[in-house]
């Protein structure tokens, strides 16, 4: 246990180096130093140690590299924004004081996990609320719809809704897992429950094919969507859920396609970007011109050109890391998130309550495909889509949710540990 | 255990399933990114409408383009806060050096050496961050092996004709001039493009390597030395006109009659009648292959961007038309550029170098970088039988058609040419090499639509020569 604070502090420790020594790398060349901007990064990183020695005062097994996994990728960020938007930086270093605080607090709430359980009804309606509020009232800002304006407040609640909706459908599906597993009917060749039983599922469908229509967000729609059908396979093991779902989501947008301009724009980008590199898809152009031109090495931290790409610092930061960092950059960032996923895992693996392992086994899942979704559409791998990259785009409501659900796997993996 | 236990086994197995899974997503589009950035990263970091490499070098001084004496023929120059091109020359050097424009693009050496101007190819480059540490400000300076002298008195020479002369050194395959009219103003391209991208004589066409035309009676030269090589060198007797087959007829200059003569004496007085027979003497096969073993239907690599030159398909010739080829007419049409070559190969024992126009590049410092060692590129005939066809040169510029082109004291071998073409008057021709003993020079001139080798083209080689010969 003591082993446990050791690790942490150390990585933490590792962590702000890291900090340290991005800001100069990116300070110096452009005489951007500034006692405030260096006082600033200096105060996060006592932060950060602090957020550790508070929590273990009270958490003795958690997971310990969970908060510097976080903190590292959160200093890459905060780096890559005073880079790119220095004027942004200031701002980007309170989200992340912020996601600091929201992850002790997230600490504190899901010490007894299992309890939240019992608020399922009112998180999974808080949640759909939430997606259903903005698909109505979202306002544009830099081509994501997403946004609700709250007098001076901004803020992107499908962030948290996705949290919301997880822990509402860990407790749902873990409940009814034995009705989703054996109350089965036959469509066909499909063996699937009472429509009674999987009514959550249709009404998240209908609600991510609104997300398609309305807000044009392809990748929020692929994201609640994917989330959903795992979780319910996860919980069932049942094959049939996710060829079902499967079915419905590519109907769903196979109609979208036809019907709706917007979503056949934004998939022949995609089957052919160079068609038009000047012109519809000349954001994803500039973003593998950069990925291509980083190379292996990188060009190094302010000797790149990424502010030839329009929104770099929000969701196409990832071909900034590119071009400035290398595959060595980008690299060690997926890899940073391949890692988060494996302890997600490993904690939901080692969870003996089925409401944990499902929430731990979900916030993995929902990790992985945001991070698969929003680098592989900045990469042409898939469909360009408007999501941020977790902990290292510039936003609040992204940076807090993604600490929240860093906090709630810390949560757990204490719990699972004390058995 | 209670009986719960099972059926966390079952999600303990699926979460396990997923893990992977997700894992797997994860990996995959790590294997993705590093396609993109390793084996995509040069198609991607230089492709044309990345401005990255464009934004470089508006902060690096772009390298000079400078001729074997350093005269400078491009230099870049500071000013309103970024470096613009500049050429001393103005349209002399047009064709050779090419142009800088951010509108137009890059062409000739620009173009080509576009990696080393900006510096952009230094191997340092790969090294991510730490490059930062070697980085230079400026390009480096390619030096070229013409000579702005040379260059100059040849674009004098041509005057207001439309034309090209090429002029190279035989032993090493080295360009020393190569001029192409008209030309055009690389300062100015931004208000005169319009005119000149649409002009009917098209002045941003490199004649000397682009510009394709019948060669005529310098041919001759080639098909003498394959008669020599394949022994169809008996006496010829000409009447003044040749006819072949049933309707086709091989007339002479003026229906001139050479009566009695022997191979050199009908280069001398370039005998259509004799070069004719020989055509037909040698054959569809023989001929295609003289013409193969030339490089003509070969394409260089090289420093110079050059037209393919355009044969007959020699299987397919009826009698008039392989006797045609014999005198360089017909359907065949090549570059200035491969008759300078046909030319240095007589003079060099047989040997046809590798043209170049690069000699050296050089980094700011000065440090050597890259220098052009003179390569053979074919061995088409060998020293004795390219001896004999020098002689004949000779005497075409001693007592045959090219004594416009003879210099006091120096001995100059050439043949002349006038091609006929669909487009007006003949084209005129003259290819030779001087001084004959030791060759120094081997040149090319080609002036469209001016009539006679001998009396058009052979004065202008003559002034050329001797510039380059002082």
């Amino acid at each position: 246990m003591r082993q446990n604070k050791i690790t942490e502090l150390g990585l933490l420790l590792l962590s702000g180096l890291i900090l340290i020594n991005g800001y100069l790398a990116v300070a110096l060349p452009n005489h951007h130093f500034s006692y405030q901007t260096f006082s600033i990064t200096v105060i996060l990183i006592a932060l950060w140690t602090l957020t550790s020695v508070v929590i273990r005062r009270r958490f003795f097994y958690a997971d310990p590299v969970l908060l510097p996994l976080a903190v590292f990728l959160a200093s890459i960020g905060l780096t890559l924004i005073l880079r790119l938007r220095p004027d942004l930086f200031i701002q980007q270093a309170m989200w992340l004081a912020a996601g600091l605080i929201a992850f002790i607090v997230t600490v504190v709430i899901f010490r007894q996990t299992e309890d939240i359980a019992k608020y399922k009804y009112l998180c999974g309606i808080t949640g759909i609320v939430l997606l259903l509020v903005t698909i109505a009232l979202g306002v544009d800002i830099g081509g994501n719809k997403n946004w609700i304006i709250l007098g001076p407040v901004r803020v992107q609640p499908a962030e948290f809704a996705k949290l919301l909706i997880i822990i509402f459908l860990a407790a749902y599906l873990s409940e009814r897992r034995q009705l989703l597993t054996y109350a089965t009917r036959h469509y066909g060749p499909l063996t699937l429950p009472h429509p009674r039983f999987i009514a959550p599922l249709i009404a998240l469908w209908a609600i991510t094919m609104a997300m398609l229509i309305v807000q044009r967000d392809l990748g929020s729609a692929l994201l609640y969507f994917g989330t959903t059908v795992i979780m319910t396979y996860m919980a069932s093991g049942k094959w049939g859920y996710v060829v079902f779902a499967l079915g419905l989501f590519f109907t769903g947008s196979a109609v979208c396609y036809y019907l709706f301009p917007h979503v056949q724009v934004r998939i022949d980008i995609w089957l052919n970007p160079w068609a038009d590199p000047s012109g519809r898809s000349y954001q994803i152009v500039q973003s593998l011109f950069a990925l291509g031109s980083g190379g292996l090495l990188g060009s190094g931290l302010t000797f790149g050109y990424p502010n030839i790409i329009p929104e770099v610092h929000t969701d196409f930061i990832f071909a900034a890391i590119g071009e400035e960092l290398g595959l060595v950059g980008t690299a060690a960032v997926i890899m940073t998130y391949i890692l988060i996923v494996y302890r997600a895992f490993r904690t939901a693996l080692a969870s003996q309550v089925p409401f944990t392992m499902l929430l731990a086994g979900g916030l993995g899942v929902l990790t992985a495909l945001q991070v698969f979704i929003i680098i592989g559409g900045v990469t042409k791998f898939l469909p360009l889509t408007g999501i941020t990259l977790p902990l290292i785009s510039y936003g609040g409501s992204s940076m807090v949710a993604s600490f929240i659900l860093m906090g709630m796997l810390f949560a757990i993996s204490e719990a699972t540990v004390t058995q | 255990m209670n009986k719960l236990d099972i059926p966390q086994k079952a999600i303990r197995r699926s979460i396990y399933k997923v893990g992977l899974f997700s894992i797997a997503l994860l990996v995959l589009l790590l294997s993705y990114v590093i396609y993109i950035q390793i084996f995509e990263s040069d198609m991607l970091a230089f492709h044309p409408l990345n401005r990255r490499t464009a934004e470089t070098a508006r902060t690096v001084q772009r390298g000079q383009i400078t001729d074997k004496r350093g005269e400078v023929l491009a230099l870049s120059k500071f000013s309103q806060k970024e470096y613009r091109r500049e050429f001393p020359y103005d349209a002399l050097f047009a064709h050779i050096v090419g142009y800088d424009s951010p509108k137009y693009g890059k062409t000739g050496i620009e173009g080509t050496y576009d990696g080393y101007l900006s510096g952009q190819i230094n191997p340092e480059k790969r090294l991510g961050a730490i490059s930062q540490l070697f980085t230079v400000r400026s390009g480096n300076t390619v030096v070229l092996s013409v000579d702005a002298q040379l260059q100059q008195a040849a674009y004098q020479a041509l005057g207001n004709h439309r034309g090209a002369v090429v002029v190279m050194s035989p032993k090493s395959g080295a360009i020393l001039a190569m001029a192409s009219r008209p030309s055009f103003d690389p300062n100015t391209l931004n208000t005169t493009w319009d005119n000149i991208s649409q002009a009917a004589n098209s002045p941003l066409l490199n004649r000397a390597a682009q510009g394709l035309y019948p060669p005529g009676s310098i041919i001759k030269v080639m098909v003498a030395e394959t008669a020599l090589a394949e022994h169809v060198t008996n006496e010829f007797n000409c009447n003044g006109s040749f006819k072949i087959g049933p309707d086709y007829i091989l007339t002479e200059v003026n229906n001139t009659a050479h009566g009695k003569l022997d191979l050199q004496h009908a280069l001398a007085v370039s005998c259509n009648v004799t070069f004719g027979q020989i055509a037909l003497n040698l054959g569809r096969s023989k001929m295609a292959k003289s013409f193969e073993r030339y490089g003509f239907t070969q394409q260089m690599k090289g420093d110079i961007l050059e037209s393919a030159n355009k044969l007959p398909d020699f299987s397919r010739l009826n009698d008039g038309d392989l006797a045609q080829t014999g005198i360089g007419q017909g359907s065949l049409l090549v570059t200035p550029l491969r008759m300078a070559m046909l030319a240095s190969t007589f003079a060099n024992k047989g040997i046809m170098m590798k043209p170049y126009l690069v000699q050296k590049i050089t980094a700011p410092d000065g440090t050597l970088l890259r220098e052009t060692k003179p390569d053979v590129w074919l061995s088409p005939t060998d020293s004795k039988l390219a001896g004999q066809i020098a002689d004949m040169m000779v005497s075409v510029v001693e007592e045959g058609t090219g004594t416009a082109a003879a210099l006091r004291g120096i001995q100059v071998a050439g043949k002349t040419g006038t091609a006929e073409n669909p487009h007006g008057d003949s084209h005129a021709w003259f290819i030779g090499f001087a001084p004959a003993e030791d060759p120094q020079v081997a040149i090319a001139v080609v002036v469209e639509n001016a009539g006679s080798g001998g009396r058009v083209a052979a004065p202008i080689a003559r002034q050329i020569l001797l510039q380059a010969l002082r």
